[in-house]
């Protein structure tokens, strides 16, 4: 298994020296706004609604595993309780009924 | 002592599982190609790994009360298998979660899955012998129990010997740092609360076996006049 923090994707490298060998502007100069296209937008949603539905549903499922493996531990020890509530009502009778043929 | 400790057992259990939870959610990062989903791993593994510490329990403690009659032995055997069930129930559950998640399948009959189930209706018959069987059943759950236990290795050697979609054994010792930091909280906190309802369930059972034979007792008594 890796961790998600160590994947690089490809192609990561080149756009951080790409970021690194741009030039640095000064405050007052006009530095022109170039907006992306509506195809990479749409395309970034697109993944992004990807990524938002996967996420909930291993959310989903998370949930559902980690609520049965808590459900069985409590219930087996209900089962446990009431067995233990049964033998101390078996223990007075069997008390009971010593005295009983005293 | 004996009462104390299963209750120390289940406390540093209900300390630990909050504890685990929280840094299998909060301190540890993302798997890359399953995401979010492998973190049921932190509890489906640990909860295999006692599922078959447990199998091998019973089958031990079934072949010594066959041999030596042991009381201790039976009532270990019997509180074993009820665990193996338990926790057997929570691998075969989670795991098909896990599995619909990341295969696509939930179920996908490979060696694993198959022998997994094995393991679990053989402790289902072992327990349903011990608490319907008539008189001298315990020797044919002994032979149940002893099978149980056989089939552990054939679970952990599955993924070898077979092509399973199971991953291979070696996938756990090759875990990054981050994730063994949260593997081992949930492995502690589910060994101590299993531990800690396996001593209670023994000291149950002996007490029932105890109760039993007082019954016994009382009732073969002579009537005084």
């Amino acid at each position: 298994m890796q961790l998600f923090e160590d994947f690089e994707p490809e192609g990561a490298d080149a756009a951080g020296a790409a970021g690194e060998q741009a030039p640095a502007l000064g405050g007052g100069e006009y530095e022109p706004v170039e907006g992306r296209d509506r195809q990479s937008i749409e395309c970034q949603r697109a993944c992004e609604s990807v990524a938002a539905k996967k996420t909930a549903s291993d959310y989903s499922h998370i949930v559902w595993a980690y609520g049965i493996i808590w459900a069985l531990f409590c219930g087996y020890g209900i089962l446990m309780w009431r067995r233990a509530q049964r033998l101390a009502a078996d223990v007075e009778a069997l008390r009971r009924r010593i005295d009983n043929g005293k | 002592m004996g009462r104390l400790f299963p209750v120390i057992l289940l406390g540093v259990g209900a300390l630990t599982l909050p504890y685990s939870v929280q840094r299998v959610f909060l301190d540890t990062p993302i798997e890359r190609t399953m995401g979010t989903v492998q973190k049921i791993f932190y509890f489906h593994v640990p909860l295999a790994w006692i599922m078959m510490l447990l199998a091998v329990v019973c089958g031990v403690a079934a072949g010594i009360q066959i041999r030596t009659r042991s009381e201790r032995a039976e009532a270990t055997a019997i509180a074993a298998a009820e665990l193996v069930l338990v926790a057997g129930l929570g691998v075969l559950l989670t795991g098909p979660i896990w599995g619909h998640a990341t295969w696509g399948k939930a179920w996908t009959w490979d060696a694993r899955q198959v022998t997994t189930g094995l393991l679990w209706l053989v402790f289902a018959s072992y327990v349903l012998v011990r608490h319907f069987g008539a008189a001298g059943s315990e020797r044919l759950a002994a032979a149940l129990a002893i099978f149980g236990a056989v089939n552990v290795p054939i679970i952990y050697y599955a993924v070898k010997i077979w092509k399973t979609t199971h991953p291979d054994n070696n996938v756990v010792g090759s875990l990054p740092p981050q994730m063994w930091a949260s593997l081992w909280p949930a492995l502690g906190g589910l060994l101590a609360m299993t531990l800690g309802l396996l001593w209670a369930r023994i000291r149950l059972e002996r007490a029932e076996i105890a109760l039993d034979e007082a019954w016994v007792g009382v009732e073969d008594a002579p009537q005084e006049a």
